[in-house]
């Protein structure tokens, strides 16, 4: 996707269109980011027809929430991609327990290798977090990208790993406060 | 970044609830909590955004074919204007039926604005006025809902910038809050809160705006309403008391 495409110059106005019920605005965003967000979906699911399903949704839950998205916290591509990561989470949580029966060793986790075009596009915001992911030690930054980009529970989390709960909830905890600090700095 | 500072309870809880790692009841509890809790549901989306980057490095994949076809039929208010669209399309779409029905202009459309809400609502006053003329300026509307349930609109507020006026109406029961008042704020920019007065449960009122207020009054601004002791608000330069609703200045 182009960078020019999903800027808020271009984004922003859209969202105040939809929100005052113009289907037309809803149709630019969707051509704007529907694959990206597909991509988001697919990423979770890892399964064509439910990631489908899942962008339907999304964009119908854009359309009804239009109203409160508010461009001095979030940017609209942050924002939309936000609600197709946790609508696809809700999904894969919805398949019930056996989805997390895989080990975190077998997983393939992508880590953090960019395209030309993705690098191009500048995102501040991505490279900082990835800086900040790629400091903590490597366990905790798998937990944490795991958990992000699955949904899953400490429960199922320290059932993966093979490790007590606490330890489980204190690495990610840990992990977090450093995350923070780091980004911050 | 070794020696990063333990977050505090709270603000774990927002971090663990953005990543997604709490169990069933723990999410209920938390979504109820960002419901009631303005700081908490801060915290969990400022922790949305700090994660939100990860999904940056996925890769875009063409949505298949057909998919927006099946997104337009699950639109509601697809075939029915009176059908709920979203939030303030709803409103929008009922208050363009009635102002294209018969009488036009905008006092008609405003009362029908709030006869509109008021169906399967609590009752209010329903104000018709006479308006002779279409209105030049922009006009704006606002719904102002509560931050825990944004289902029923608290108050309907529309503004005409001809006439330099604000209707706003409370569709709370008439009579509730009896030792409170409820005292309606103008919020522009970065300003204090602007007193717009008072306005009392299950009643319409027409406050003309001062001159000052004019230039704020735009698409954007938001318009709030707080729970006060008697006589209204002691700090003037905004809210002394819990605010029950908010909502954003949108045109009509």
């Amino acid at each position: 996707m182009a960078a020019a495409a999903t800027s808020a110059e271009l984004l922003n106005p859209l969202m105040a269109r939809i929100a005052a019920g113009e289907r037309d605005a809803l149709r630019q965003l969707y051509d704007a980011t529907s694959a990206k967000l597909f991509g988001v979906c697919l990423r979770i699911l890892s399964d064509r027809e439910e990631s489908e399903d899942v962008l339907q949704d999304v964009y119908v839950t854009i359309w009804r929430r239009a109203d409160r998205f508010d461009a001095g916290k979030a940017s609209v591509m942050t924002w939309v991609s936000t609600i197709a990561r946790n609508r696809a989470i809700d999904r894969l949580r919805a398949r019930g327990p056996m989805a997390y029966a895989e080990q975190v060793e077998e997983l393939e986790i992508p880590d953090g290798q960019d395209s030309a075009e993705t690098l191009l596009s500048a995102a501040d915001d991505r490279n900082r977090l990835q800086g900040c992911l790629s400091e903590l030690d490597d366990r905790t930054e798998k937990v944490i990208r795991t958990a992000f980009f699955e949904g899953v529970t400490y429960e199922a989390l320290a059932k993966r790993m093979d490790a007590p709960l606490g330890t489980v909830k204190s690495w990610i905890r840990r992990g977090l406060a450093k995350l923070k600090g780091c980004l911050q700095s | 970044m070794s020696e990063a500072p333990d977050l505090t309870e709270a603000e774990a809880l927002a971090a663990e609830h953005a990543l997604g790692v709490l169990d069933a009841r723990e999410r209920a509890d938390a979504e109820n909590r960002m419901a009631r809790d303005p700081a908490f549901a801060a915290d969990v989306e400022a922790w949305r955004q700090r994660l939100a980057p990860m999904l940056d490095s996925i890769a875009a994949v063409p949505a298949p074919q057909g998919t927006w076809a099946r997104i337009e039929r699950r639109l509601p208010a697809n075939d029915d204007r009176m059908a709920p669209a979203n939030d303030n399309g709803r409103l929008l779409d009922r208050v363009r039926f009635w102002r294209n029905s018969a009488m036009g202009g905008f006092g008609a459309a405003a009362a029908a604005l709030v006869a509109a809400l008021v169906v399967g609502n609590q009752p209010a006053t329903v104000v018709t006025r006479e308006v002779p003329v279409q209105p030049q300026g922009q006009l704006l509307s606002a719904s102002v809902v509560s931050q825990d349930s944004r289902v029923q609109p608290l108050f309907v507020a529309a503004y005409d910038p001809d006439r330099k006026q604000l209707i706003v109406t409370s569709l709370l029961p008439e009579g509730s809050d009896r030792d409170k008042v409820h005292e309606l704020w103008l919020i522009a920019g970065k300003e204090n809160p602007k007193s717009l007065g008072l306005v009392e449960s299950g009643k319409a009122k027409v406050i003309a705006l001062p001159t000052e207020l004019l230039a704020k009054m735009a698409d954007g601004a938001a318009l709030a309403v707080s729970l006060e002791p008697p006589g209204g608000s002691k700090n003037p330069d905004g809210p002394s008391g819990p605010v029950i609703g908010v909502g954003k200045l949108s045109k009509l």
